[in-house]
C-alpha cells in the first residue's frame, strides 16, 4: 500500500461522515479532513445517542435495571445482561443452580452467532455487496424464533434474573437447537465459498486497515479486534467464569492484523460457538431455575465489585460501587465497542476513505453501546 | 506469577504503611472480623496495595495513590505489559472528594487485575493524565471530565466527549439536577 | 365533394376529458404502493426496520422496500430509536431537506415518548419525536416487530389515500 499522494497538501476540506449514513452502524459522526481521497486527520465525535445508562443504575434498583441493559447492545443482548447478573450475584453472593448456568451459556452463545450473523450481512453490504444480508438475517431469524419462544422478546432480552433464569427451556427450543446447527454449518460453508473466497471481497480487505497488537494494547481493545492482531486474550478461557470451563473449544486467532483476519475470526467464532451449543444441549442438567432462598431485595455489602464477561464484541466489564443500600451508589459499564473505537481516529490517519469505512466495518460498531 | 513481580514493584512505591492482606471471608478469624467494620469506620484508607480475592470482588490488586504518583505506578504496570480497561471517577460527596478508577488488565494466562485509585478535592479536581503512556486514555478521560468535571493536567483535547459541546454540568456529581 | 362540416374552433373544451380528481386518486394511489423510507436508523428499533425489509417479513410486497440514504430522494421517514436533544437539529435538518409530500412514521416507544429511558434526571432525551416534527403513524413497542412495522405502512396508506387493502375486520364484523 503505498502512502497519501499529496495533491495538495494546503488545500484540504473537511467532509463530514455524519449521524446520518447508510451503513448500519447508528449514529457516529467522524470529521474528516481530507486530501482528495485521503485522510488527513479523523476526530471522532460522540454522544448523538447518549441516554446515559449510568445514571439510571443510580437511579433504580438492581431488578429495575435488568431491562436496560440489553438496550446498549441491543444485536448481542444476552451477553450484556448476563454480565450484570453475574456482578451483582458476584456482589450479593447469590449461588446459581447448575442447570441456569447451562441454558444462560447456551442462549448466550446462540445470542453471539446471531449477533456474528448480522454483523456479516451489514459488513459486506458495506462494501457494496447486498445478498449476503438476506441470507444472513434469513438464518438469524431462525435463532430468533428459538429465543422468543422461550425468552418472549426478538431483540432486546430481560431473560435472567438474579440467580437463575424466570422461564425454563422446553423440548421444543432443545429440538430446534440440534436441528438448527446442522443447518447453520451448512450455511456458515455457503458464506465461505459465496463471500471469503471472492477475489473483489478480498482486495478489498487484504492489507487494509492494519492494527498491530502493541495498539491494541495501548487503547485496550478487545474482542475480535485482538484477536485478529494476533493477541490471544478471550475472557471465557483467561478469566473463566459461568460453566465455561465445562466446554471444550477454541479461541480463533489470527496473526495478519487486517481487515480479513477480523473477518475470519468471526466466522470461525460462530463454528466455536455451534460446538458450545451442541455440548451445553448435551450436558444440560436437569434442576431448578433459581435458587431456593433467592432474597427478594438485593442489598450487596459495601465495596466494589467488577465481572467481565466476554460479548460478541469484546470484553465488556460492569463495575458496581455499593454502599449497602438498595440502589448501586456507581455503576460503570465498560464497553469493548468504545475501547475498540478509540483506535480508529489514530488508525485511518494517511488511508483512503473507502479503505477506512471498510476497517470501521470490521471493528463491529454498535453505537449506543460507545454512547451508554 | 506475574501478580507478585508487580506487587512487588507497586510496593517499592510505598514504603511506609504496612501492607495489609485481606483476608478470604471463609478463614478469617472471628477477632478479624469484629476489627474490620471497626476499622472501616475509623479513618479514610491509607495509600498502599491491597491484595483482593478475585472471586469475591473480581480483580486482584488494590493500589491507592496519591494523584502525583499516579504517573510511576502506571508506568510499572506499561512496562509489565498491561492494557488499560477503563477509567472512570466516583463521587464521594460525604467526604467531599473525588476519587479516580483506573481498571487494568492482562492479555496473557498469567491473569492478573489491577484497580489505582487516586482521590482528589472535590471543589477543585485535579488529577494528571496517562494518554502521554496509554493513548486510550484519552477519550476514557474526556467522558470522566464530562461526568464528574475532574480536570486532567496535559490532556491534548479535554473537551466533551459524550454530552453536547456546550455542556456545562456534570450529570455524574450526587448534587445534580437536571 | 364539396366542404366538409368542420367544428368551429372556438367551441369549449368538453369537461369530461380532463379529470383532475380522478388523477389525484390515481396518483395517490401510485405514491402509496411506493413510500420509499429513508434509511435512518438511530437505535435498536433500526435492527427491526431492517429485518422487515429482508426475506421474512419483506416490505417490498407494499413496495417500500428501497431505502434511500439521501433525503431528498425518499418520501417517508421513519423515526425508530431514541431522539437526543444533540440528535434533534440534525433531524429537524433531514426533515426540511426532504421534498413535499412526506410523511413521518415514529417507530417505537422511544419516539412516541421518550420510552423506557426517561427517569428523575434524565438531561439528553427528548420525549418523542411529536415535539418538533408532525408525525403521522405511531407505531408502539420496544421494539415493535416486524408485523407491527408493516401495520404501520398499511395504516399510512389509508390515510394518504383512503384506500384500503383489503376490509377492514373490525367493520366487517358489524356489519
Amino acid at each position: 500500500m503505498s502512502g497519501p499522494i499529496h495533491i495538495r497538501p494546503d488545500e484540504t476540506f473537511t467532509l463530514n461522515v455524519g449521524p446520518q449514513h447508510p451503513a448500519t452502524h447508528g449514529v457516529l459522526r467522524v470529521k474528516m479532513e481530507m486530501d482528495g481521497e485521503y485522510i488527513v486527520k479523523a476526530e471522532t465525535v460522540l454522544g448523538y445517542i447518549h441516554r446515559m445508562h449510568e445514571l439510571m443504575g443510580e437511579n433504580r434498583t438492581y431488578p429495575q435495571v435488568l431491562p436496560n441493559l440489553s438496550r446498549l447492545d441491543y444485536l448481542g443482548a444476552l451477553g450484556y445482561t448476563h454480565g450484570h447478573v453475574l456482578a451483582v450475584e458476584r456482589a450479593a453472593g447469590i449461588e446459581v443452580p447448575e442447570r441456569a448456568e447451562y441454558i444462560r451459556a447456551i442462549t448466550v452463545e446462540l445470542n453471539r452467532i446471531a449477533s456474528h450473523l448480522f454483523w456479516f450481512g451489514a459488513f459486506v453490504m458495506d462494501l457494496g455487496g447486498f445478498t449476503p444480508l438476506m441470507y444472513a438475517i434469513e438464518d438469524r431469524e431462525y435463532i430468533l424464533d428459538m429465543l422468543e419462544a422461550v425468552t418472549g422478546s426478538r431483540l432486546t432480552y430481560c431473560y435472567y434474573r438474579f440467580g437463575g433464569l424466570y422461564n425454563d427451556v422446553d423440548d421444543d427450543f432443545i429440538a430446534a437447537a440440534k436441528a438448527f446447527i446442522p443447518r447453520m454449518r451448512k450455511s456458515l460453508k455457503k458464506y465461505d465459498a459465496l463471500v471469503t473466497g471472492n477475489i473483489i471481497f478480498r482486495k478489498r480487505l487484504e492489507d487494509i486497515g492494519p492494527i498491530s497488537a502493541e495498539m491494541c494494547r495501548k487503547y485496550g481493545a478487545t474482542g475480535p479486534v485482538a484477536r485478529g492482531a494476533g493477541i490471544d486474550f478471550d475472557v471465557r478461557k483467561n478469566e473463566p467464569y459461568s460453566v465455561y470451563p465445562e466446554f471444550d473449544f477454541d479461541v480463533p486467532v489470527y496473526h495478519e492484523c487486517d481487515s480479513l483476519a477480523r473477518y475470519k475470526v468471526r466466522m470461525d467464532e460462530m463454528e466455536q460457538s455451534l460446538r458450545i451449543v451442541e455440548q451445553g444441549l448435551e450436558k444440560l442438567p436437569d434442576g431448578p431455575i433459581m435458587p431456593k432462598k433467592a432474597p427478594k431485595l438485593i442489598k450487596p455489602p459495601a465495596g466494589d465489585y467488577y465481572q467481565a464477561v466476554e460479548t460478541a464484541r469484546g470484553s465488556f466489564g460492569i463495575r458496581i460501587v455499593s454502599d449497602g443500600t438498595k440502589n448501586a451508589y456507581r455503576f460503570k459499564l465498560r464497553s469493548p465497542t468504545y475501547s475498540n473505537m478509540s483506535l480508529f481516529d489514530e488508525a485511518c490517519e494517511g488511508m483512503m476513505i473507502m479503505d477506512a469505512l471498510a476497517m470501521m466495518g470490521s471493528l463491529d460498531l454498535v453505537i449506543p453501546e460507545i454512547d451508554r | 506469577m506475574i501478580k507478585d513481580t508487580v506487587k512487588q514493584a507497586l510496593r517499592d512505591l510505598f514504603p511506609e504503611p504496612e501492607p495489609v492482606v485481606e483476608a478470604p471471608a471463609v478463614e478469617a478469624a472471628e477477632g478479624e472480623e469484629e476489627k474490620k467494620p471497626a476499622k472501616k469506620k475509623e479513618g479514610p484508607r491509607v495509600n498502599g496495595v491491597i491484595e483482593r480475592n478475585h472471586a469475591e470482588h473480581g480483580y486482584d490488586i488494590d493500589v491507592q495513590c496519591d494523584p502525583g504518583e499516579l504517573l510511576a505506578v502506571v508506568m510499572i504496570l506499561d512496562k509489565a505489559g498491561f492494557f488499560l480497561e477503563s477509567i472512570t471517577g466516583v463521587d464521594w460527596i460525604k467526604e467531599n472528594q473525588l476519587e479516580s478508577v483506573y481498571d487494568f488488565s492482562r492479555y496473557d494466562f498469567d491473569t492478573c487485575r489491577v484497580v489505582i485509585r487516586t482521590r482528589t478535592s472535590r471543589s477543585e479536581p485535579k488529577i494528571p493524565t496517562i494518554s502521554k503512556i496509554y493513548p486510550g486514555a484519552g477519550w476514557h478521560e474526556r467522558e470522566t471530565h464530562d461526568f464528574f468535571g475532574i480536570k486532567f493536567d496535559g490532556h491534548p483535547h479535554l473537551v466533551p466527549l459524550l454530552l453536547p459541546e456546550d455542556a456545562d454540568f456534570h450529570p455524574l456529581l450526587k448534587d445534580f439536577k437536571p | 365533394m364539396g366542404t366538409q362540416n368542420v367544428p368551429s374552433p372556438l367551441e369549449p373544451i368538453p369537461s369530461s376529458v380532463v379529470q383532475f380528481a380522478a388523477a389525484d386518486k390515481l396518483i395517490n394511489i401510485g405514491r402509496v404502493n411506493s413510500f420509499w423510507p429513508l434509511t435512518f436508523g438511530i437505535a435498536c428499533c433500526a435492527i427491526e426496520m431492517m429485518a422487515t425489509g429482508c426475506a421474512r417479513f419483506d416490505m417490498s410486497r407494499f413496495g417500500a422496500e428501497v431505502f434511500r440514504p439521501s433525503p431528498r430522494q425518499s418520501d417517508v421517514m421513519i423515526v425508530a430509536g431514541t431522539i437526543t436533544k444533540k440528535m434533534m437539529p440534525g433531524i429537524k435538518v433531514l426533515y426540511d431537506q426532504m421534498p413535499e409530500p412526506k410523511w413521518v412514521i415514529a417507530l417505537g416507544n422511544c419516539a412516541i415518548s421518550g420510552g423506557p429511558f426517561v427517569f428523575d434526571g434524565q438531561y439528553s432525551i427528548v420525549l418523542g419525536a411529536d415535539t418538533f416534527l408532525p408525525v403521522d403513524i405511531y407505531i408502539p413497542g420496544c421494539p415493535p416487530r416486524p408485523e407491527a412495522l408493516l401495520e404501520g405502512i398499511l395504516q399510512l396508506e389509508n390515510k394518504v389515500s383512503g384506500w384500503n387493502r383489503w376490509k377492514d375486520p373490525e367493520k366487517v364484523e358489524k356489519a
